[in-house]
Parts: C-alpha cells; sequence; structure tokens
C-alpha cells in the first residue's frame, strides 16, 4: 500500500471505535516493530518485549476510547507499552537487566562486514546496559524510534527539561562507553 | 489458642431490589421520591447511581433529616458531575467508567487538587488510577503537598509499582515524618528506595466475618 | 556538568548544523548516530499481531468475584447453608486463619480481603461497623470484647476497594473510628473512617 493512500491513525482509530476490530491489525502493523524494539531495549529480552508488547496493544484496544489525539496515536501507544516494562522489571526478582540471547555466532559465509557490525552492536549494547534505565528509555525514544523531546514528553509523562538531561546524560555515557571500547 | 470460627453473614438476594424497594424503609417515605428522580438524572448523564442510593440510606441509617438527606444527594450528584467533567478535561474520552467517576469523587472528597487528579490521571492512560489517587490523598493528609506527593507518587508508577504498592510507598514516606524527619527528607529517602518500599505485616489470624451488600451499578469504590 | 561539548548535544538536538562542528567533534556525533542506527537495525522480533487479535477475538468473560456470585445467587443464610458448602466454608475459613497471608486462601476471593477492626470503647455493650460494605445496615458485622476490657475487635472479609464506615456503639452512637488513619466527610456535617481492603491474593 503506499502512502498516500494509507489511512490516517485518526482514521483508523474512528473505524476501530466505529466496530471494525479487524481495522485494528493496521495499527498493529505499523506499530509493532517500533514497539517491540523498543520494548526489548528496556527489558533486555524479546520474549518480555513480546509478552510487554502484546499486552500493552490489547490494553490499547480495550482503551482506545479514551485516546485523546488520535493523531498521537503513536505516542499514546508508546506509554502504554512504556508503563508494561516498567510493571514487567518490577516484578523481576533481580534489578539487574541482560540480554537473554547471546549474540548470533558468526557465520563464516558472513562478510567481514555483517561480522564487523555483530561485534559493534554487542558493544553499544554493552554499553547501553550501563546506563539507569530512565536513561536508556531516553536515548532510545530520542535516536532509535526518532521522537521528538514533545513526542517523548507525551509518550513518558516526563518534562521536556527532564527528558533533555536524561537524552545528554546518555549520550555522554554511551560515548565515554564506546571511546573506551575503540 | 482455641481458634473458634466465626462467620457471621446476612445474606439476602439483593440484587434484584428495584431503587424504591432499596429505600423504602431506610429513608423518610417523603424523601424517597426525589430521591429517585435525582437517581434517574444521574443515570441519563451516564453517571453512576449506585453512590446516590448509598448516601441517601446511609442518611437514614443515621436518622437524618428528609431535607438533609436530600441536601446530600444532591451534593454527591454535583460531586459526579464534577468528576465526570474533569476526567474529560484530563484527556480520558467519555463516557467515564462508573468505577473512575467514583475514584475522582474520593479523591476530591479526600482534598486532592484537581490540578494533581488530572496529573494522576493523564499519566495513567488506559490503566486504574484508584490507589495512586488514595496514596497521594494519604500524603496530602500528612501535610506533604498535591505536588510533592504526586511527583513521588508518579516516579514509583515509573518505576513499575501499581495498585497497593503505591499505598505502600506513601505508608513508607508518612512513617519517615513520624520518625522525625522533614518532608522534603521523607520524600528524598522513599524516592532513592524505590521500588524497594516494604509491605505492611500480614492481618493477625483470628475470627472471621463476613459483610453482605447489594450489589449496584458501580456502586463500590474499586482498589486498583 | 558536562563532559562533551555542549555541541554535540545542539547538533543532535537539531539547533545547530554538524558543518558548524569541527572534525573530532562531528566523529564523536557519527559515533553516536551510528550506534543508534544498528540499536535501530537489530533483528527484527517476531510479530505479536496474531497473539493480540487472538485475544480481541475471544469473548471476554465476565469479571465477578465468588463474593458477586454468592450475592446474586439466592441462598439461605449461612446457618441454613447446604452441608457442603457448610463444610467447604470452614475449611476455607480454618485455611484463612491457619495458613500465612500468601498460601491460597478457598474462601477468599482474587477480589477479597481482610479488615480488622479494633476499638476502645469500655462499658458498652454493643458495638457495630456499619459502612458502605453493608449497605449502612447496622447488626451485619459485630465487633466483639471477649476480654471485658473494653477493647472490641473484629475481623471482616470485605471486597478489595475503599469502604467508608463508622462504628455504632450500643445501637445509637455513631463514632468515627479513631485508628482508621483516613477519613472523609459524610456530607451530613460528620466524618466517616475511610477503609481500603487489599487483596489476600497479591
Amino acid at each position: 500500500m503506499d502512502v498516500a493512500s494509507a489511512p490516517s491513525d485518526a482514521e483508523v482509530v474512528a473505524r476501530v471505535l466505529g466496530g471494525d476490530r479487524e481495522a485494528f491489525g493496521l495499527v498493529i502493523r505499523r506499530y509493532e516493530p517500533g514497539l517491540l524494539r523498543y520494548a526489548a531495549r528496556m527489558l533486555g529480552s524479546r520474549d518480555a518485549a513480546a509478552d510487554a508488547v502484546a499486552e500493552g496493544l490489547v490494553r490499547a484496544y480495550r482503551h482506545l476510547a479514551s485516546c485523546r489525539d488520535p493523531a498521537r496515536l503513536r505516542t499514546w501507544l508508546y506509554r502504554i507499552v512504556a508503563n508494561r516494562c516498567k510493571s514487567h522489571l518490577a516484578r523481576r526478582a533481580t534489578a539487574d537487566v541482560s540480554l537473554d540471547e547471546a549474540p548470533p555466532v558468526a557465520d563464516p559465509r558472513d562478510t567481514e562486514a555483517a561480522v564487523e557490525r555483530a561485534e559493534q552492536l554487542v558493544l553499544v549494547e554493552r554499553a547501553l546496559r550501563t546506563l539507569s534505565p530512565e536513561k536508556q528509555e531516553a536515548f532510545v525514544l530520542k535516536h532509535v524510534e526518532g521522537m521528538s523531546y514533545e513526542e517523548m514528553a507525551a509518550a513518558t509523562g516526563e518534562r521536556i527539561p527532564t527528558l533533555k538531561m536524561r537524552v545528554h546524560r546518555a549520550r555522554e555515557a554511551l560515548l565515554q562507553a564506546l571511546e573506551e571500547y575503540r | 489458642m482455641k481458634l473458634a470460627l466465626l462467620v457471621l453473614c446476612v445474606a439476602s438476594p439483593l440484587a434484584a431490589q428495584s431503587l424504591r424497594t432499596r429505600l423504602e424503609g431506610r429513608v423518610p417515605a417523603a424523601s424517597i421520591p426525589v430521591i429517585d428522580s435525582l437517581v434517574q438524572v444521574a443515570a441519563r448523564e451516564s453517571l453512576p447511581t449506585d453512590p446516590l442510593v448509598q448516601k441517601a440510606v446511609e442518611g437514614g441509617a443515621k436518622h437524618v433529616s428528609s431535607e438533609r438527606i436530600v441536601k446530600a444527594v444532591e451534593l454527591n450528584l454535583d460531586q459526579l458531575r464534577r468528576a465526570q467533567e474533569l476526567l474529560r478535561r484530563a484527556g480520558d474520552t467519555p463516557p467515564a467508567t462508573p468505577a473512575e467517576v467514583i475514584t475522582v469523587v474520593s479523591a476530591r472528597k479526600r482534598g486532592l487538587a484537581d490540578s494533581v487528579i488530572a496529573r494522576i490521571v493523564a499519566a495513567l492512560p488506559g490503566e486504574p488510577r484508584g490507589t495512586a489517587l488514595h496514596a497521594v490523598a494519604d500524603l496530602v493528609a500528612h501535610h506533604f503537598s498535591g505536588d510533592s506527593a504526586a511527583d513521588l507518587i508518579l516516579e514509583a508508577v515509573h518505576q513499575g509499582l501499581r495498585g497497593v504498592r503505591l499505598l505502600d510507598v506513601s505508608s513508607a514516606a508518612i512513617q519517615e515524618t513520624q520518625r522525625g524527619h522533614t518532608h522534603a527528607e521523607a520524600l528524598a529517602r522513599i524516592r532513592s528506595e524505590l521500588p524497594n518500599v516494604p509491605a505492611p505485616p500480614p492481618p493477625p489470624r483470628t475470627t472471621v466475618q463476613r459483610a453482605r451488600r447489594p450489589v449496584a451499578s458501580g456502586g463500590q469504590q474499586p482498589l486498583h | 556538568m558536562s563532559t562533551i561539548d555542549p555541541r554535540i548535544h545542539q547538533v543532535l538536538d537539531g539547533e545547530i548544523q554538524r558543518e558548524a562542528l569541527p572534525p573530532e567533534l562531528r566523529r564523536q556525533v557519527e559515533l553516536l548516530e551510528a550506534a543508534a542506527a544498528l540499536l535501530a537495525a537489530a533483528p527484527k522480533a517476531e510479530s505479536v499481531e496474531q497473539r493480540v487479535m487472538a485475544a480481541l477475538r475471544r469473548p471476554a468473560a465476565p469479571r465477578r468475584s465468588r463474593l458477586v456470585w454468592w450475592l446474586v445467587t439466592p441462598r439461605a443464610i449461612v446457618l441454613r447453608m447446604r452441608p457442603v458448602w457448610t463444610l467447604a466454608l470452614a475449611a476455607g475459613l480454618a485455611l484463612l486463619t491457619l495458613l500465612p497471608a500468601r498460601v491460597s486462601r478457598p474462601d477468599v476471593g482474587e477480589e477479597e480481603g481482610i479488615a480488622q477492626f479494633v476499638a476502645r470503647f469500655p462499658g458498652a455493650r454493643s458495638v457495630a461497623v456499619v459502612g458502605s460494605f453493608n449497605d449502612w445496615r447496622a447488626g451485619s458485622i459485630a465487633l466483639e470484647d471477649r476480654d471485658h476490657d473494653g477493647v472490641w475487635r473484629g475481623v471482616v472479609v470485605l471486597p478489595t476497594g475503599a469502604h467508608e464506615y463508622m462504628f455504632v456503639v450500643d445501637g445509637e452512637r455513631w463514632v468515627a473510628d479513631p485508628l482508621a488513619g483516613r477519613y472523609v466527610a459524610d456530607d451530613f456535617g460528620r466524618e466517616n473512617s475511610l477503609l481500603i481492603v487489599r487483596p489476600v491474593l497479591q
């Protein structure tokens, strides 16, 4: 489907609220890659991320009528999934979050560039995990999910100056860690 | 210790009672038509009706005059409307559920400013807000400012705490002030302990009773 | 205090152009952007669409606590309960009183909790708890003063949530619970105590 004919978020929300339950599939397909990516960063596990995102999307469907501004559906969904992630984290026995999947083993047939990328990803993920959860979240929303500070404020409920401070601190810590690994 | 099991139940099939049946013999007869009409107004406005009936039977139980019962029911109808409006302004699309409206009424009755309630409502889209609001109200009742109380509870929410755990957070902060710390010190200490504030001890083992009350629409303040 | 040049933040926040930076700072900007690109390009996770849509299509089971079920089903007063229920209830209550709070209690549902009432009324002949949980009817929850020391106690299973109540002493004197800790105006010129019942099964 080309961009010009794709329905807007407001149109999709209106359809779902009008009784077209299957239209919610459009919302899922549109936003789950980013939500899964974000949740995986926050929880350190793709399985836990799938649980949190699935729970969040079901909750979003059931409370879709309370989405104040359908044009800002994306940030509303991120807020719901962020809350689910935090509930998952609070239920964990240990506060340490670590990726539960080992990095992919390099296949000898992989190009040198692919192997190098895999190694760099491990380094970046390790560096990210040195940050506090709030700073990780801020960095991911800003630089991985590409949100503006206004969108981040809507998604997290935090004030913009607080988010800016967290993003700045995250950049500093990440840069320091990346420089050390070089 | 001999443990006696004592069960007191007042069971009655009240689910099918009409409003008038519920009021007859409990409130002055002269007030029943007025209360009935107020309840119908609430129903037409998609507001929960059981809080109004509850207020009426409460007044009757306390032997309050007919005029004061009607006044109290009118006051509560107004409170329900204000709560519904607050939810709409805070971003919830109408109609709000009875539970949500009752929760906000309770929060306002406990002294929370509308701005504080709105912050909690907006921070928990699609989630229950009752315990968060009661947790903030507990702090305000112990002279914490509304905004600083909301800040602490929202921080706890941010760190994944929900439900009764939020009450544990406010209890912990209150206990800090009772130990002699200032409000600011108490907030800082508890914030630094989040999310690991202690839960209260379980209740002691003793005889147990059961309570019975009718089931009606949106009557009980939910815990969530 | 910032440990990196603030112009790096300004470029990444879109406030200035990267061409304004010296080469070393541009390199650091590119390092951060590359890290973000790696994170964004991480292996695609499995879609949850089927799982979510299956959940949405499933008919919702009505949420009822056993207490609510009990209320809407006509039955005799407990003393005349069918024997199997009496035994089950007694067994459940035995478990309730003998087991630690976190063990599953057959007779306390997921949406029920335990409320304790304690009050000092020396010389009183009776103390009842009356509130929103029993439709403000006196007589259904009576506290006991077993030691005759003026301290009246009772433990009640109630639905979870917030409840308003007062003590009624000797059938006529309405008193707010001094140990409640939470109060709300009753709109009749007095204050009700407010109780928040926590779920037993957490």
